[in-house]
């Protein structure tokens, strides 16, 4: 099944090659998008397009990209902003990460037709620190871009002027939320913003933003070029169009970063075809579908088709497509603190539930796994979760409260193993 | 005060002002620029920070602290930040870790007495299918395992 | 007017209104900790959970706008929950000192864990604990007692325009503080106590003096320049323990400067003059009220006489120096003194971003509208008599023989041949007419110092010598 796929990314990535306009432009139909654009397309025909894509974002909260765009004022006298968030934060996930380094090209035409759609001028890509080559190489990408007349004064005469600034964040999970994300790219710490205002009416410096992932920025010449419609038709599964990049890890064969046509394969599937099956030869135990933060499930639930919907029918969610892979060898206890840890690590501290609780869930957790806990506690960290999730003032209270209520309802045993003193950390 | 900031990081800003409409979204790319410089950012460059912002330095120093990439403290020659985060602990980062401090005879968060290693514990890096993954000062060495790991440091020795 | 409803209760509300004004207009207090109405709203502290029909989840009533028809409920078991979980994560590394905390009694963390939380306590976690900085002479600070509401870094940046206070790290770890032990700058110190929520940063001044619940409290106006602050004065047992600003959202909104705050110092200081003095040969010794008053009385029935009155005095007190001026004597020359820089209302203007004036008495306009004229240049007369309130600066004084009556310290009235001591702001009655206009009344709260009188009765003293001395 995945040999017939079509698929618009993974053929490109891997050669360092590549990365080239050279190549973009011989090989991927590169700028062909933006000149269908600028050849008479008003900005609302791109958006149209786009919502006719049925393209869900690809950074974890999958709302309608051409929804999104659509919200932004068109009478405002303000700038406008297309900010592309290039964060990757969420464990497990790489997918933008190999766009960023094989094909740069395609996401800076999605820049140049989205900001031509939304009216911005100067469209920002906030990379996450840690991808200290993958900026260079934006940045290189987006010189070439320049040079060849893509970008700056005047694109394809058209009168359209756009610069792209390439902003590196410096070690935050949190900026990997968008307005988290705006502060940081406006010089603060990045806390997450109280919403309303979104940043559609009031983002980047207090100006009406369009955040979009890499991901989805890069399927916008596709959409473009192909027809929204065509587009739509990749997906196999009514409300997700195009394809999507998985990024699967963990106990598998073949770890790496794949592409499917949404909606096209189940996630037990996606393991074996893709990742060629559990490593070893162990058994599975369980996966983590869509990030960390994502609810786990057991090695009976994977007969799900991997999209949005269905992922959401049976308690979990896609979010930004990261798939990891666990063997019946892992300690759920021990996995479950490590979670924990990081969004107790990544929590900014600004709100209540998330500064407190998260510290808290990490320190029962510890004690549980260190045979230091009392039966009540199990049930304690499952109410102080609760007390969490849908509480804070953004997502990271319930990415934080999602995994332990999970692990809790699947995998209590283990945990009340310990509490037992039937089972003690080695 | 005396200038801590090479005339090259003035430049480099100079070259940025124009790409935001205000001068306070160039704390983040300015700290950058001054850590590269530095190594480290000590009070007194974060102070030239401020001032070159037009800003008081305690909005400097809030920023700074709340992201993990800037150093305010002064770290080794070598930053060796090695990811235990879920994907790379499900490939056995832990034992990774537990080798680094021995070879280097240090714990994680400590550098080494002549100041060549600094070794921490990374969250997410971000390339999770090619776990285990370790920041080796602006690098990612991938697919890690104890031998690379070894390597690495034994390069990294002898490039003294 | 648009309409919601709050517990079943309709309200009317104006638009962008939050659910927290709109509730309290139902008669439903809504816990809060991070809002306040003169900061920005970051709904941070997760308190004031509302049910909002059709949401969801639970919504922060601090960052929920009313709306037509918007059906809010604050008493349902959702709300009760999530309340009750966010003070259990405040305790959770709160030091529970209230025994030692100069904020129990007025502190919202107490009550609204009193009215929020649960008795039962779940956590067995060691508490988290820093090591505090001094920040300078106003506030003293205690982290451990902290429940991050930033409130303090808002009203630095939002008020006092000064970014010192800041959240250092983050997550469980933010450290709220000044950096490197810095000292605060700003002249607004105080306010960092008052909207505290809890210990945290407390008043220096007001360390270990009094259990808040002890004192007594005065509605009054400040009245340390012309701008005339709305404030409260605390006291017990006729001592002022602090002021504290007082809601005025057309005059000081929530605040006031240190200045204003502290200003009750001299009041109760031991260098106030509260008992009648003459000057003999010896300097200047303890007379009785009739000797001082009588000297007085002999000195202006003649040759060249002029009343300095400060523009720190009331209009009522004003106005009865001007009419005790010619029923003593015609001929009387009086002249207002009050800093000597800014001698007319058109000279006053703000003197900084925030509050402060640079008339530094609290009466100018209102003696100018009395039409007394501003001294200028030097005191010049045979006889001067200064009738002052306390922060008027005496101007250089060229006289024969000069009395003071009113509020001076021994320094301030060493040259004074008599001095008939006053009352203070924090001791009387009295209109204020502030920059704008706008008339103002001084409260009572603590009984006169020592001797003092106030200056209706000294000028009666006055005229009834004179009469006696008339009909001798």
């Amino acid at each position: 099944m995945s040999a017939e796929q079509n698929t618009l990314f993974i053929q490109h990535f891997w050669k360092d090659s590549n990365r080239t306009l050279e190549y973009y432009l011989k090989n991927m139909n590169g700028y062909e998008a933006a000149k269908k654009v600028f050849a008479g397309m008003t900005p609302d025909q791109v958006i149209d397009e786009v919502k006719k894509a049925n393209i869900r974002g690809r950074g974890g909260a999958g709302f309608p990209m051409g929804m999104k765009w659509s919200f932004i004022p068109k009478n405002s006298d303000k700038p406008k902003y297309l900010v592309c968030n290039a964060d990757e934060s969420e464990p497990g996930t790489c997918k933008d990460r190999q766009i960023m380094r094989y094909t740069p090209h395609v996401l800076i035409e999605g820049l140049l037709i989205g900001s031509f759609a939304i009216g911005c001028h100067h469209a920002y890509v906030y990379i996450r620190g840690e991808y200290v080559r993958e900026a260079e190489l934006l940045k290189a990408a987006i010189d070439e871009a320049r040079a060849a007349g893509y970008l700056g004064k005047n694109i394809f005469g058209s009168g359209y002027d756009l610069e792209i600034t390439v902003h590196r964040g410096a070690g935050a999970y949190i900026c990997g939320e968008e307005t988290g994300l705006l502060n940081s790219l406006e010089g603060k710490r990045g806390e997450p913003r109280v919403k309303p205002p979104f940043p559609a009416v009031s983002g980047a410096f207090s100006c009406p933003t369009a955040v979009n992932n890499v991901e989805s920025i890069a399927n916008v010449p596709h959409i473009i070029r192909m027809g929204g419609e065509a587009f739509a038709g990749l997906g196999k599964i009514d409300k997700s169009g195009g394809t999507r990049l998985i990024s699967l890890s963990g106990h598998v064969q073949k770890p790496g970063v794949y592409e499917m046509q949404a909606g096209s394969m189940t996630l037990r599937q996606i393991i074996d075809q893709f990742g060629g099956g559990l490593l070893n030869g162990r058994r599975l135990k369980a996966v983590i579908p869509g990030g960390s933060s994502s609810p786990v499930l057991t090695a009976d639930e994977i007969d799900v088709v991997y999209d949005v919907e269905p992922l959401m029918k049976i308690g979990t969610m896609m979010g930004s497509a990261a798939i990891m892979v666990i063997n019946e060898d892992t300690d759920m206890v021990k996995l479950l603190l490590r979670i924990t840890k990081f969004y107790a690590h990544e929590s900014c501290g600004q709100c209540t539930p998330c500064r407190e609780g998260c510290h808290w869930m990490e320190s029962i957790l510890h004690k549980i796994l260190h045979g230091e806990a009392r039966p009540a506690d199990i049930d304690l960290l499952v109410d102080v979760a609760g007390n969490i999730g849908g509480k804070t003032l953004c997502a990271l209270g319930d990415a934080a409260a999602m995994p332990v209520q999970s692990f809790l309802k699947k995998f209590r045993p283990e945990f009340e193993a310990y509490v037992k003193g039937l089972k003690r950390h080695a | 005060m005396e200038k801590q900031l090479s005339q090259k990081f003035y430049e480099a800003m100079k070259d940025l002002e124009p790409r935001y409409p205000n001068k306070k979204a160039l704390i983040l790319p300015a700290l950058h620029q001054a850590q590269a410089e530095c190594g480290w950012l000590p009070p007194e460059v974060l102070a030239e920070v401020a001032a070159y912002i037009g800003v008081h330095e305690a909005q400097i120093r809030e920023v700074a602290s709340f992201y993990t990439m800037y150093n305010l403290k002064p770290v080794g020659k070598n930053h060796l930040r090695i990811c235990t985060n879920v994907a790379c602990c499900l490939r056995g980062a832990d034992e990774l870790m537990s080798y680094a401090e021995r070879k280097l005879g240090i714990a994680c968060g400590e550098t080494t007495p002549d100041g060549m290693f600094t070794l921490s514990e990374e969250e997410c890096l971000g390339a999770c299918t090619t776990a285990p993954v370790m920041m080796a000062n602006d690098d990612y060495v991938e697919n890690l395992d104890i031998n690379g790991l070894n390597d690495w440091i034994e390069r990294a020795k002898n490039e003294r | 007017m648009p309409k919601c409803f709050v517990d079943g209760k309709e309200v009317e509300f104006a638009l962008g209104e939050n659910l927290v004004k709109v509730a309290k207009r139902a008669g439903v207090e809504i816990p809060v900790f991070c809002y306040h109405p003169g900061l920005s709203v970051v709904a941070q502290c997760r308190m004031c959970y509302v049910e909002v029909e059709k949401m969801p989840k639970l919504q922060t009533a601090c960052s929920t706008m009313a709306a037509e028809g918007m059906v809010v409920k604050t008493q349902s078991e959702a709300v009760k929950k999530g309340r009750q979980g966010t003070m259990e994560f405040l305790l959770l590394n709160h030091p529970l000192d209230c025994p030692i905390c100069d904020k129990a009694g007025e502190c919202d963390l107490q009550d609204n864990s009193f009215g929020h939380g649960s008795a039962n306590m779940r956590h067995s976690e060691e508490r988290r604990t820093y090591v505090d900085v001094d920040m300078g002479s106003v506030i003293q600070k205690n982290m451990n007692r902290c429940i991050h509401c930033t409130r303090c870094i808002r009203f630095g940046d939002e008020i006092a325009g000064i970014h010192e206070m800041v959240a250092i790290k983050r997550g469980n770890n933010i450290d709220i503080t000044t950096i490197d032990g810095k000292q605060l700058k700003t002249e607004y110190a105080g306010n960092y106590s008052d909207i505290c929520p809890t210990g945290s940063l407390t008043l220096k001044d007001f360390r270990f003096k009094k259990r808040a619940w002890m004192l007594k409290k005065t509605a009054t106006v400040c009245e340390g320049c012309s701008k005339g602050c709305n404030m409260e004065i605390q006291h017990e047992g006729n001592v002022v323990y602090r002021c504290v600003p007082r809601e005025n959202l057309e005059i000081n909104k929530y605040w006031m400067c240190d200045e204003g705050r502290f200003n009750y110092r001299y009041t109760q200081d031991e260098t106030r003059v509260v008992d009648p003095t003459l000057r003999g040969a010896e300097g200047a010794k303890q007379a009785s009220w009739q000797d001082v008053v009588a000297s007085i009385e002999v000195k202006i029935r003649n040759g060249d006489v002029l009343f300095l009155v400060g523009t720190d005095l009331t209009n009522e007190e004003l106005s009865a120096i001007r009419e005790a001026a010619s029923a003593l004597r015609s001929g009387i020359k009086i002249r207002t003194f009050g800093n000597a820089d800014v001698t007319k209302s058109s000279e006053d203007g703000p003197a900084d971003n925030i509050l402060k004036m640079k008339s530094k008495t609290g009466n100018l306009l209102g003696a100018e509208k009395l039409g007394l004229e501003p001294l200028t240049g030097e005191a010049k007369a045979e006889t001067v008599v200064v009738f002052r309130g306390g922060r008027a600066v005496l101007p250089k004084i060229d006289s024969k023989w000069t009395a003071g009556i009113g509020v001076f310290n021994r320094e301030e009235s060493a040259g004074f041949d008599g001095v008939l001591p006053g009352l203070a702001f924090t001791e009387k009655e009295g209109t204020l007419v502030n920059h704008a206009g706008f008339e103002q009344r001084l409260a009572r709260a603590v009984r006169p110092r020592g001797g003092c009188k106030p200056v209706s009765e000294i000028l009666m003293l006055l005229l009834n010598t004179k009469s006696k001395a008339g009909q001798a």
